[in-house]
């Protein structure tokens, strides 16, 4: 009865335009053929409810419908199906500094986007000096200057000061914790704790797991568009943990007919180990990854060696490294690698490799052998944003002071 | 229940307050960075009829039209079609350009097309007090019939934004639509009698018609009514029709914003 949000069964469909190849090239038979696009539900059949106060976590991979969700909750756009009912002001923050004019001045900016997220004047002129001592000594400075001659880091401050002193009902964030450097960092999510104790519903999306378990009470799991679990945030992220366990991660052939391969060579055996620390779930940055391969060389006195690649989950090759070449003879093959701990970034992997005689020509090409998933992990850190690159490795790189004197 | 009406009544104040500082972003933003920066609504509609006046004595030997100062009718026909151009122009484009805004936050979309007309009106005005000096210099000054200035201007707003609000629903999707407006802004001008009075058309057994067909030949001859004394080419009864006109272009306007508006984020 004293729900605040209740959404019930909403779905989402888009057009998506065929390929250029399969869009007919000529414009009659584009107007004649009506076929044109394909059907994608990007949410389906999502429902949940919240009460006041509550504060929801949602989750889920790339694609999985997260933004969409946020879209129709935020009244930007119409759910095809379904039906969202929001009982107080909102306010969503998908963007730091949505709708800035890079020509007005920081103050101008300040008005212009208080009243774009909905503030009134009057609330922006009363916390006006508040905004701006919340942004930083540099933006008091800079406050009649255009934006567009503020740094990055400058602009990304001041649009996240003006979001913390608006106050809804009901807030909903996109991320936008992920801005600023460590410092700024500290400051904003003070702030949204500080939100978050109050009687504000929040509806938070991240890919930082611990962020959502240090502020949410309740956890949202999305996958391709529909809701895997809904329920309390320490029982969903446990679920979901688990479900990232039952990655690919191993392949064993008992017999030589049903194994992948061709007449030269047939996969018998491949894992991928990671070197988990104390009761860790999954892999994290920390762990280093081991990687065993056995094979079958059908044929004798061949010189053969193993070239493994990994991908990351847009396609594009990470590395590519390779054993020596090595004389072999009919019978198993072994080979093992092992990739340190620091070395992959958090992220989605593909391992692939093939078999290569005389070190140019491909016997055979084992296609996604693995799939994995490295979580990602922080100590001491007030920074959830994702950790860009796909590397992350811990070169020393020490810094100190030298002088004193300016 | 007090609490609701409350709530909505607070509502529409934002609203409101949020068009007056979109109006105003894009008015102090218009002519950010140049050297003569508002002058240059004097300068452009001054210019333009400079041409036509040069055209008209040197090139052809037309000396007034109609019978009235040739400077004024050229002026007036040109201050009415730049404030509908600019109107048409900035209200369709108008989605599309703050797309950023309408992807990411929720908020009336009408706000957008209407706030686009703050520039056009701001050099609306500037253009008039142009005339007003004019017409003085001209020993033609304004009379009492300036009290249906006002009443025209409406309706030519109303027109300007109907046509916007109608293009910027189609051409979010389709944008062979923003093809079309540069089209009927570059030729329109020459089929309104903008540079020519009713006078020559008037005769023409087609010409009631053509007041259907075209609204802004009413409303351009009613607002030279207005700024031009003693003007009188068209009857009460024409500009009837054509306002009627505008005003069922501007509700078909509305109501295709209004059953297109919560898709536009789809096609952005």
């Amino acid at each position: 009865m004293n729900s605040i949000v209740s959404v019930s069964s909403i779905s989402k469909k888009y057009q998506l335009p065929l390929s250029n190849k399969e869009v007919s090239k000529s414009l009659v038979s584009r107007i004649f053929n009506k076929k044109e696009s394909e059907e994608y539900w990007a949410v389906k059949d999502v429902s949940f409810t919240l009460n006041k106060g509550d504060k929801l976590g949602i989750i889920g991979n790339n694609g999985a419908g997260k933004s969409t969700l946020l879209k129709i909750l935020s009244k930007i756009t119409k759910p095809t199906t379904g039906k969202v009912d929001i009982r107080g002001k909102v306010a969503s923050l998908l963007e730091v500094g949505t709708g800035f004019h890079p020509e007005l001045s920081g103050r101008d900016n300040i008005y212009l986007n208080g009243a774009i997220l909905g503030m009134s004047k009057k609330q922006i002129t009363q916390q006006f000096d508040e905004i701006v001592e919340f942004a930083g000594d540099q933006i008091i400075k800079f406050l009649d200057t255009p934006v567009k001659r503020y740094s990055s880091g400058m602009y990304v401050r001041l649009g996240f000061a003006i979001s913390a002193h608006l106050d809804p009902d009901i807030l909903i964030v996109d991320e936008v914790l992920a801005v600023g450097d460590a410092d700024f960092q500290k400051k904003s999510l003070g702030k949204m704790k500080e939100v978050a104790s109050k009687e504000k519903t929040i509806l938070f999306v991240s890919h930082n797991l611990t962020a959502v378990a240090n502020l949410c009470n309740k956890t949202l799991h999305l996958e391709k568009g529909y809701v895997k679990q809904f329920g309390e945030t320490g029982e969903v992220l446990n679920n979901y943990l688990s479900a990232m366990q039952n990655n690919l991660l191993e392949q064993s052939f008992d017999h030589i007919e049903e194994a992948p391969g061709n007449d030269l060579v047939r996969l018998k055996y491949a894992k991928l180990t990671p070197a988990l620390i104390g009761n860790q779930l999954i892999a994290d940055v920390r762990n280093s990854l081991k990687i065993d391969i056995e094979f079958w060389n059908l044929l004798d006195d061949q010189n053969l060696n193993i070239s493994l690649h990994i991908f990351a989950s847009t396609g594009e090759c990470i590395f590519n490294v390779g054993t020596q070449p090595k004389l072999l003879n009919k019978g198993v093959v072994q080979a093992s690698l092992i990739i340190p701990g620091y070395f992959l970034n958090d992220g989605n992997y593909l391992v692939a490799f093939m078999i290569v005689k005389d070190k140019s020509i491909v016997l055979f090409n084992f296609e996604e052998v693995f799939n994995f998933e490295i979580a990602d992990y922080r100590e001491d850190t007030t920074w959830y944003g994702k950790w860009p690159g796909y590397v992350r490795p811990q070169f020393d790189f020490p810094i100190q002071q030298v002088s004193q004197k300016i | 229940m007090s609490f609701i009406s409350n709530y909505r009544i607070n509502q529409v104040r934002n609203d409101l307050e949020l068009l007056l500082i979109l109006a105003n972003r894009d008015i102090s933003v218009r002519y950010k960075q140049t050297f003569l920066g508002i002058i240059w609504a004097i300068i452009k509609p001054l210019v333009t009829m400079s041409v036509f006046l040069f055209a008209f004595k040197n090139v052809s030997n037309i000396k007034d039209l109609g019978g009235y100062p040739i400077q004024l009718v050229i002026f007036s026909g040109v201050l009415f079609w730049n404030f509908f151009a600019n109107a048409f122009q900035f209200s369709s484009n108008s989605i599309l350009t703050n797309s950023n805004l309408i992807s990411k936050v929720y908020f009336p979309r009408i706000i957008i097309p209407i706030s686009a007309l703050s520039v056009p009106f701001i050099d609306f005005i500037i253009g008039f007090i142009i005339y007003l000096i004019l017409s003085l210099s001209l020993n033609y000054p304004i009379s009492y019939q300036i009290m249906y200035l006002p009443v025209v201007f409406l309706f030519l707003a109303l027109f300007s934004l109907g046509l916007g609000l109608i293009f910027s629903s189609f051409a979010i999707k389709h944008r062979d639509f923003l093809q079309i407006i540069p089209l009927i802004v570059q030729y329109g001008f020459f089929i309104t009698p903008i540079i020519y009075t009713s006078n020559e058309l008037i005769s023409k057994s087609w010409f009631q018609y053509y007041l259907y067909i075209n609204p802004l030949v009413g409303l351009v001859e009613f607002f030279r009514f207005s700024l031009i004394r003693g003007y009188h080419i068209l009857s009460f009864y024409d500009f009837f029709i054509s306002a009627t006109i505008s005003i069922v272009v501007f509700i078909l306007g509305l109501f295709i914003f209004k059953y297109k508006e919560d898709t536009f984020v789809d096609h952005l």
